[in-house]
Formats: structure tokens, C-alpha cells, sequence
């Protein structure tokens, strides 16, 4: 019997611990064991040591500053056992010597002679060996310097790289922020549709049926189409004046003609092939008009009087994002898009309508107050209205909060035939 | 067929990999022929203390015959002698000290080998590293067939035991790294071997639901089951399972089945169930999307077979050998050696249930291939048919006399242990 029978069967475990090492080092970089970190310690530290691999003007710099090393002349003596007797003087010399026996008879001067011999020896040694450590220790110091020196450049290095991914975490952080507030702005587009089960879901025309760009739709017939976008919240059906004459003036004609008569109510009709990249074209064409925060539903965007700003990176990436959208190509995709487009539309336009009803003199002289131009496209959002206050109650109830942002208004000028 | 399973301690309640190991050889070769057990009065491994009454009783319908152990373990004698021996240059003689203080020293169930070795065909020695396996050997030399259950540790360089290796009858590996270990270190090539390992009587149908009801496990879990110790690895389990708590794109909750010798992380995908019986245990790892065994040194790991049995993939510390070898070998399991590839393969296996299932499929083939009991139960007959028509050979060399084993010439045995080779055995063993 052999001693073992294999079966791979289709899975190979080899094959999937590379795959997944590989996903791991795309992941999260190279997955080094202990043994290669320590291999790569030891690689790193000899180059460190390495005094080749070091370019530094600072260490000549520090060489220049610290004058070579010379051992100090330190006081000493020699002290051999004929030191005691010597002289220069000859004839003391020869008197010493004979007189030599009658001083070893009164006292043994060889310990003295040797204590000092062997203290003077020891003065030598202790003065070579300070001179080749304090020499040892300089070198150290030079090392150190250099190790200090890398470590220095291995810091900066690595904070510049903290500084880059920290850049990058917060470029990643933004562009999340954005695709969160793309996706409620879609989500609260979905929201008003699902929230009227009972009206009839208007049915995509046939694509054999011409879109009637020519011919504009009656202004009531398109109001009555309106209240589609009737958002859940109450705040929303708050009281507005109704169409002031100023809407005459706000809405060109030129641009009403061009509204079909499915724009609001018909949902998506049929389109062609290039009435997609005709709205994008468009929609381009419009970015640096109205307000980010406009378009973003930001709470400034409600607040009336508010001064039209150039479009920002965020619009021009909402628009991007719709663009993209347009690609998808899928129904549901394509009406999300349509009632985000909308609202995004409607809120920059009436923005910009307003801006341009304050910066210029009306030309009718009948404008109440400013915030009435605001809340007018309301009006024609909003389908049950309750009687009509007047212009300065619905100033000063017109929301101005965030939570309680109006929905985006439909601008009579947007021609989008979606 | 008479045959005499020699084992340093036996019982029901006792759990040891090579005493359950043995206990289960034993009851299913009784199916075949006449078994008696041999064995200590201790059940406690750590100091041999005599626990159990000298005699004969019956476990299981297996006569168990029992011998009192001569002097408890000492561990400060043992672990000094352990030094000596595995860090330094030392002598034969240090060794054989070494072997005495480790125990089971019980020269009763020498003298009794010695004695009655005739009355059996055949005697089969389980661990190698034991008292009673380095002298009963010798005692039933020409009967004596070894289960070694060695592990890469130090043990495996001592001096002593490469005679043993070359002197038995047979020998039973349990895995084919185990074979390639032994062959480099005893050079005992001629001896006839074979890889058997073990069996294990995996219920049928266990009944995952019932064990996540009793013990209110909701959600996908990894198990571990063994006794929670710094050897086994858990250590390292608990640094690297915190790491993949920390990715978010992990879902698996870790669940520890087993006495434990250390401190259990605190956290709510960590559960500690504590010791329990094979129904529970088994259901637990039907349950289980997958086990880990983060073990450094096994000589077969008999949980990643019942996990295998049951259809369970398994993650398995690639450090290890032998488990590495294994999951090679059947296609049935990952393995990992850093916390990138403990994350990476844990999650490919919670996320791939294509993955998952074609592992937990290997596993049972491989299982029901080579360690269902009718194999192994094949395998030990096959054995024995085939040395009952081989001579004996002159065994194994004899005891060193006194001079040699005086002699300090022997290298530190974890030396030896670094030249041994690494790395798993091939893909066909």
C-alpha cells in the first residue's frame, strides 16, 4: 500500500498561498518574515557603518571643527636603580658609590627603588593607553556622527513620506466626503419617487414618437407635472406667495420653447443617441454658473441673498459624476440620474436667476422682497398648496436650515428635454 | 497475533496526542489479534506521580497491565540536565542522566519487557523520547516496533536515541517530514518504515446547529482546539487574530476549545469554551468555517485530520512542517508564517466559499484516502505480515560502557537539531 494517495481535486494550495502572497504584497507591500527583517537590520546597519556609503559635507564640516588628536605631554619620570646616585658631577659620583655599602648597611633603599622604578613604568603605560583611547574615542565619535547623521536623513525621508501618505489619506478622506453627498443627493432623488406609490409611473414613450422639442408645453400643463418632486417633509409644503409677475422675467421664452412637454412628469422618454452627449454638452456649458453649494444642497444654497459664486471643484465633479452616469446606460441609473440632474439643474439656475434678478433692476418694478424670487420656483414645486401668505411671511418662514433645504427648484428656463 | 502496546501512560481520561494515539491503536488492532497494554500508574506527564493502582484492569475491553514509576519528576533536576544536554558539549552518560530525570522511570515495566517479550509477537513502542520506549526496546530487541511521534525539537539531536531508531524491528511514522528527520539524524534508512499516522472515529452527522444553540455562537467562526498554550502557538494566534480584527473586511469570530495556560484576549469575537467532550468538540468543528492550528511542533496533529474528516479547511502555522506538508499534501488547507498571510488566507477562506469547500472536499478525500481506520488498520497488518517473513536483524548497538560514557565529545543536541534539513516532505510524501 503506498504510503499516501493524493487527490488535488481543482484546487492547488501552492498555487493559492502565491496568489494570495502576491494580493498581499499588492495590498499592504512586501510581507517580510522575521528572518528577512532581520537580514534586511543587518543590511541596512552595514551601510550605515559603511563609510563609503556616506555623503555628507557635514562630516568634514565636523572633521574641520575638531582639530586632529595629540597626546598631551604629560610630566613623568624614569627611575632606574642607579637614579638615586647619579650626578654630574664625577667625584660625587665616585664618593657615592664607595660610600654604597655603608648606606645598604644602614638602610635597604631596593624597595625605594623599586617602588619608584615600577610607578614611573606605570605613569608610561597609563599615558599610552589614555592616548590610544581617547584616539579610539574620537574615531567613535566620528561614527557616531555619521550614524547620527543617516539617522537624521533616514527621518526626514521617512517624514516626508508620512507627509505624503498623510496627503493622500486626506485626498482619499475628500473624494469619500464627495461620493457620500453624490449618494444621498441620489438617494433623496429615489426618495421622491417612491414616495408617490399611487401616481401613475408615466411609461417611456416609444422611440418611434418624435420628441416635440418644437413645441413647448403650456406653462399650467407642466406646473401640474411638477408636483412629482413634492418631497415628504412638511417644512417642504410651507406656505409660499404664488408666481409673482416677476417669473415672466425670470423664465426666457426663448428657454420655455424649449422644454418638452415631458421634461417634469413624463419621466425619461425615449432619447437618441446624441441627445445624451447633447445634455452633457449643456450641462458643461452651464458648470461655471451656478454655486456649489448650490448645486450640492448645502444649507447656503437656501439661504436667500445668497451671491453666486463661480463653479467649484465639487460641482464640476458632480457634473462628472452624472457624466459617468449617462455611460451606465441603465434604465434605473438613467431616471436616478435624470431627478439628480434635476435637482442639481433647477438649484443652480435658480440660483443664478436670482443673482442675476438682485444684480439687475427688475424689469418690472413689482419685486416685493428678494427672498420671493427664491422661493418662487418653489411654488411650482410644491402641489398642495394652502392659501398664499404674503411675501414677507414667507421670507421669514422660508427655511433656512440644512435639514429643512427645500427641494430643488424647477427653473421654467431649463430646456432639458429629459 | 499477541502484540504488547508499551506507552507512558494510558487511560480514558487521557488525552495526550501519543497516548490517545495509542489507546486508539490498540483498541482497533484488538479487532485483529490479542492486545495488551503496558503501562505506568501516572496520568500526570509532568511529574509521573503514581496515580493509578499497579495490575491489570480492563480500558475499553483492552487489558492494560500497570507499573509503578520508580521516582516522581524533578523539574529543576530535569530542566538543568535539559540544558546541559541540548546547549552544550556533553557526554553519553549526561544524556542517560537526562532520560532518568524525564521519566517515567519505572523499572518494573523494563524488568517485565525483558521477562515476558517472548510471550508476544510483536511489541510497539509509542513516543521515542521516553524512558520506557529507550530500555524496553532494547529489552524486547526483535519484537520492538517504534512509533516515535517525534517533533523538530531538541530531543530529536541527542546522541542516545539514533541506536534506538537503528536498532527497532519497524518503525511507524506518522508523517513523511517525521521519516525524513529521523532517516537524516539515525541514518536508518534500511530499517523498515512506513507512514501510517492515525485514525479517528469522526461522527457521521454531527450537528452544528445544536452546538451553536448550547452555546449561543451566532455568526461565521474560526475554532481552535488544544490545550491554549505559548507551545502550541496561541500566543501568536492571539497577536495575529487581533490584527485581522482590525480589518474591517473580516467577519470571523475565534473560538478556543481546550484548557489554557494563558490569559485569553478580552474581546467579543474571542469565546473560550473551555475543555470539551468529543460530541461538543466535534459539532463545534462542524459548525466551524474553518480551524487553525497555530501549533510550531506536531508530529501529525490529529484535530486537522477530524477537521479534514469533517469537511473542514484548515489554516495551519506554515513553521510547522509537518502541518505545512499536510496541507501540500491534500490540497486541503492554508498556511501561514507573518500577519499578512494569517489575514490574506483567513479571509480567502471566509470569503471564497468556492475555496472553502473545495479544501473542506480535499480534506475529507484525503482523510478517507489515508487515515480512515480500515487504512491504518491495513497499513500496522501489512507491517506485521511483512517482518514476520523478514530475519531480525542484530539490533541495535549496545549500551556504551563506562569509560565512553564519560567521554564529553557529544555536540548540544539543538547543534544537531540545526543541521537536520527543513522544510515539508514532497507532495507524495
Amino acid at each position: 500500500m503506498p504510503d499516501f494517495n493524493v487527490r488535488s481535486d481543482s484546487v492547488n494550495v501552492e498555487q493559492i498561498m502565491e496568489q494570495i502572497r502576491g494580493r498581499i504584497r499588492e495590498k499592504r507591500g512586501v510581507d517580510y518574515t522575521e528572518q528577512q527583517i532581520r537580514e534586511l537590520a543587518a543590511v541596512k546597519l552595514e551601510k550605515f557603518l559603511d563609510p563609503r556609503g556616506v555623503r555628507s559635507d557635514l562630516l568634514d564640516q565636523f572633521r574641520k571643527a575638531q582639530p586632529a588628536y595629540e597626546p598631551p605631554e604629560l610630566p613623568n619620570f624614569a627611575f632606574e636603580d642607579a637614579t638615586l646616585f647619579e650626578s654630574h658631577r664625577a667625584p660625587i659620583r665616585w664618593i657615592r658609590k664607595l660610600l654604597m655599602p655603608l648606606l645598604k648597611l644602614l638602610f635597604n633603599p631596593n624597595p625605594l627603588i623599586q617602588a619608584l622604578n615600577i610607578q614611573s613604568r606605570l605613569n608610561t603605560i597609563n599615558a599610552e593607553r589614555d592616548a590610544r583611547r581617547e584616539a579610539a574615542r574620537r574615531q567613535m565619535d566620528q561614527l557616531y556622527y555619521e550614524l547620527v547623521h543617516n539617522l537624521v536623513v533616514e527621518t526626514t525621508r521617512t517624514g516626508i513620506e508620512v507627509k505624503n501618505l498623510k496627503m493622500r489619506v486626506e485626498s482619499i478622506a475628500s473624494r469619500l466626503e464627495f461620493n457620500e453627498r453624490r449618494a444621498r443627493a441620489l438617494e433623496g432623488a429615489v426618495v421622491y419617487r417612491s414616495t408617490e406609490p399611487d401616481e401613475p409611473r408615466p411609461q417611456r414613450p416609444a422611440p418611434q414618437i418624435p420628441q416635440p422639442r418644437q413645441q413647448p408645453p403650456p406653462r399650467p400643463q407642466q406646473q401640474q407635472q411638477q408636483p412629482r418632486y413634492t418631497p415628504p417633509q412638511p417644512s417642504y409644503t410651507a406656505p409660499v406667495p404664488v408666481a409673482p409677475p416677476t417669473q415672466t422675467a425670470i423664465a426666457p421664452p426663448a428657454a420655455v420653447t424649449e422644454q418638452p412637454p415631458q421634461a417634469q412628469g413624463a419621466g425619461v422618454p425615449g432619447e437618441g443617441p446624441g441627445q445624451r452627449s447633447r445634455r452633457r454638452r449643456r450641462r458643461r456649458g452651464r458648470r461655471g454658473g451656478g454655486a456649489a453649494s448650490t448645486m450640492m444642497g448645502a444649507p447656503s444654497a437656501a439661504q436667500p441673498g445668497a451671491t453666486n459664486a463661480p463653479g467649484t471643484v465639487e460641482s464640476i465633479d458632480q457634473m462628472d459624476a452624472m457624466d459617468r452616469m449617462d455611460d451606465d446606460g441603465s434604465p434605473d441609473s438613467e431616471e436616478m440620474h435624470d431627478a439628480a440632474a434635476e435637482q442639481v439643474e433647477q438649484t443652480g439656475i435658480a440660483e443664478a436667476d436670482h443673482a442675476a434678478s438682485t444684480a439687475e433692476p427688475p424689469a418690472v418694478d413689482q419685486a416685493p422682497v428678494e427672498h420671493a424670487h427664491v422661493e418662487q420656483p418653489r411654488v411650482e414645486l410644491v402641489a398642495p398648496l394652502p392659501a398664499a401668505p404674503s411675501a414677507t411671511e414667507s421670507s421669514s418662514v422660508a427655511p433656512a436650515e440644512p435639514a429643512a433645504a427645500p427641494p430643488p427648484a424647477r427653473d421654467p428656463a431649463d430646456h432639458d428635454p429629459q | 497475533m499477541k502484540i504488547a502496546v508499551v506507552v507512558q501512560r494510558y487511560g480514558q481520561a487521557i488525552n495526550g496526542g501519543a497516548e490517545l494515539h495509542a489507546r486508539y491503536i490498540a483498541e482497533h488492532l484488538a479487532r485483529h489479534g490479542q492486545v495488551e497494554v503496558l503501562t505506568t500508574c501516572s496520568t500526570d506527564y509532568v511529574t509521573w506521580r503514581n496515580e493509578l493502582e499497579p495490575g491489570v484492569e480492563q480500558v475499553n475491553g483492552v487489558p492494560v497491565r500497570r507499573f509503578k514509576v520508580k521516582h516522581e519528576r524533578d523539574p529543576l533536576v530535569f530542566g538543568k540536565r535539559s540544558d546541559r544536554v541540548f546547549e552544550q558539549l556533553h557526554s553519553l552518560g549526561d544524556e542517560l542522566d537526562w532520560l532518568d530525570a524525564e521519566g517515567p522511570t519505572s523499572p518494573a515495566l523494563i524488568d517485565y519487557i525483558t521477562k515476558h517479550a517472548s510471550d508476544y509477537d510483536y511489541c510497539l513502542f509509542f513516543s521515542y523520547r521516553y524512558y520506557h520506549a529507550y530500555y524496553g526496546a532494547r529489552a524486547s530487541r526483535g519484537r520492538a516496533i517504534l512509533v516515535p511521534t517525534a517533533e523538530r525539537d531538541e530531543t530529536i539531536g541527542l546522541s542516545i536515541f539514533q541506536p534506538l531508531f537503528r536498532g527497532v524491528r519497524a518503525i511507524m511514522y506518522n508523517s513523511p517530514e517525521e521519516r525524513a528527520m529521523i532517516h537524516a539524524v539515525a541514518g536508518n534508512e534500511s530499517v523498515p518504515g512506513v507512514v501510517v499516522g492515525i485514525g479517528s472515529d469522526v461522527p457521521n452527522n454531527p450537528q452544528a446547529a445544536r452546538f451553536r444553540q448550547k452555546y449561543n455562537i451566532r455568526g461565521p467562526f474560526a475554532v481552535y482546539v488544544g490545550r491554549i498554550d505559548q507551545n502550541k502557538g496561541c500566543k501568536e494566534l492571539f497577536e495575529f487574530f487581533d490584527g485581522y480584527l482590525k480589518d474591517p473586511a473580516g467577519k470571523l469570530s475565534l473560538v478556543l476549545i481546550g484548557n489554557t495556560l494563558l490569559p485569553i484576549p478580552e474581546h467579543k469575537r474571542i469565546r473560550h469554551l473551555g475543555f470539551l467532550d468529543d460530541t461538543d468538540k466535534f459539532e463545534a468543528m462542524a459548525a466551524a468555517d474553518a480551524l487553525i492550528m497555530p501549533s510550531y511542533y506536531e508530529s501529525l496533529s490529529m484535530v486537522a485530520l477530524e477537521a479534514w474528516a469533517l469537511g473542514r479547511p484548515v489554516l495551519a502555522n506554515g513553521k510547522c512542517d509537518v502541518l505545512k506538508g499536510q496541507c501540500l499534501r491534500s490540497n486541503a488547507g492554508l498556511f501561514y508564517e507573518t500577519l499578512g498571510e494569517f489575514i490574506g488566507t483567513l479571509e480567502a477562506i471566509e470569503q471564497n466559499r468556492w475555496l472553502a469547500g473545495s479544501l473542506g472536499r480535499n480534506g475529507r478525500q484525503y482523510f478517507k484516502d489515508n487515515y480512515d481506520w480500515p487504512v491504518i488498520e491495513r497499513k500496522y497488518l501489512d507491517m506485521f505480515e511483512r517482518l514476520k517473513n523478514e530475519v531480525p536483524g542484530p539490533g541495535g548497538d549496545p549500551l556504551p560502557g563506562w569509560f565512553d560514557r564519560r567521554r564529553q565529545d557529544l555536540p548540544a543536541a539543538q547543534d544537531v537539531l540545526a543541521k537536520l534539513p527543513k522544510g515539508p516532505a514532497g507532495r507524495h510524501g
